[in-house]
């Protein structure tokens, strides 16, 4: 198959991890695997097949930027070091997802922010993760706690 | 946090049951972190301010407004904030609240304007948009208030509850028409500012020409002037009667009125030179 063919078919896997994570509902445990653990497993595959038989051919290295470069200047490096961002950004995209729910971060507040991740990887992971602290943090403050009806049936304590 | 009934059953210790308030509270507040840190490295300047500020501001209001919503939500009985009209508004204003957000840090990071920045096709669309989107929110604080208004079982005593209702409803009925006038009037100046005119710092409000946003930020602020009023009134366990929380709204609108009309006759609020 060609880089680019290869390439495509990355971003379509990568984008159906992206379409479950955003707006599918997070109730079922195998549905959830799937941007979790599936889909980044699968990319991660790819990029050991790409590593292991193109990486060596290509000339640089990663000791400074002109190296990287030089890297990146061939097609299939440059490949790899992006199914290397669809696997993780996906991954990471999935973790804190599981965290914000955690925490009860409703699904609309954290659609975007994913979105943010799937953009602009470690932005959105930044923004997730401060929303996850601020959330744990008001916790602390008695009058932010809000309880809900269905918490007063299940008979949880506050 | 409390534990959702399903997680309870399933034994997780603690998947907590989604608050959206609160959640937007938090996003607000992050956003306003990262606007801070980027204040930091980036030295772009628009318009005299870092480009920066703007989206800081917003972010500010966002969390001193969902902040203030949330406390109202904890104290409102169950049924009510579990109802579909507040889920429904939360939702609403959550989408309002992502998309006013995005565009505006948006434009911020590429060094241009958000409001008035109607010279595209692309820029005019969304300026409806955004107005659309900040209708959104303001009715929404509305509801809020209609909410508070006609729920006798919410943890509040009557005096608090009837400020909190006066004081959200109040906010929408002034900020709709000073928000208005400032989205129509194509900037926020009354007049045109000498070069080197100063301005408020860090707010940037003029100090030479009318500025119509300190009507809009009072205005804006009449669902946390009214309440904190009467919490004030009624600590000791006094109670304050209706007759002195609407006393107290009718002066905050008589002041949001006094500035909104300097600010027209193109005055400054505090005049700098």
């Amino acid at each position: 198959m060609s880089a680019d063919a290869l390439f495509g078919q990355a971003g379509q896997i990568a984008l159906l991890g992206w379409a479950i994570l955003i707006a599918g509902p997070r109730r079922y445990a195998w549905l959830n695997a799937v941007p979790a653990l599936v889909l980044p497993a699968i990319l991660s595959g790819l990029y050991a097949m790409l590593v292991l038989s193109r990486f060596w051919a290509a000339e640089g290295g990663f000791g400074s930027i002109a190296d990287v470069r030089r890297l990146f200047a061939d097609d299939w490096a440059l490949l790899a070091g992006w199914v290397h961002y669809l696997a993780f950004d996906l991954m990471i995209g999935a973790v804190v997802a599981a965290r914000m729910d955690r925490v009860g971060v409703t699904r609309l507040v954290q659609a975007p922010v994913l979105v943010l991740v799937f953009l602009l990887g470690p932005l959105g992971a930044l923004l997730a993760l401060l929303i996850e602290a601020l959330r744990r943090a008001a916790d602390g403050f008695p009058s932010l706690r809000t309880p809900t009806l269905s918490a007063d049936l299940s008979g949880a304590t506050r | 946090m409390t534990v959702s009934p399903v997680a309870a059953r399933r034994g997780a210790a603690t998947a907590a049951v989604p608050s959206g308030m609160a959640s937007l509270t938090a996003a607000s507040a992050a956003l306003l972190l990262l606007c801070l840190a980027w204040a930091a490295v980036d030295p772009r300047t628009i318009g005299g301010d870092g480009v920066w500020l703007k989206p800081a501001k917003f972010a500010l209001s966002f969390v001193v407004t969902f902040g203030t919503l949330a406390l109202v939500e904890a104290r409102l009985s169950r049924g009510v904030a579990d109802g579909w009209l507040l889920r429904g508004t939360t939702a609403a204003m959550s989408v309002a609240f992502a998309f006013e957000m995005a565009y505006i840090v948006w434009r911020a990071a590429r060094g241009e304007a958000s409001h008035f920045n109607v010279g595209t096709e692309f820029g005019a669309l969304m300026y409806q948009l955004m107005g659309l989107g900040a209708l959104v929110l303001v009715l929404g604080i509305g509801v809020y208030g209609v909410a508070a208004l006609r729920d006798t079982a919410a943890r509040m005593t009557p005096g608090l509850r009837w400020a909190v209702a006066v004081g959200l409803i109040l906010t929408v009925i002034l900020t709709l028409p000073t928000a208005g006038f400032l989205g129509g009037n194509g900037g926020h100046l009354v007049g045109t500012p000498p070069p080197g005119g100063r301005s408020w710092p860090l707010l940037g409000w003029s100090g030479t020409v009318g500025d119509l946003r300190p009507a809009h930020f009072l205005a804006l602020h009449a669902m946390q002037a009214v309440p904190l009023y009467a919490l004030w009134r009624e600590r000791g366990g006094r109670e304050i009667t209706r007759t002195e929380v609407a006393g107290a709204a009718a002066a905050w609108a008589l002041l949001t009125v006094l500035v909104f009309a300097i600010a027209i006759a193109g005055y400054p609020l505090i005049p700098l030179g």
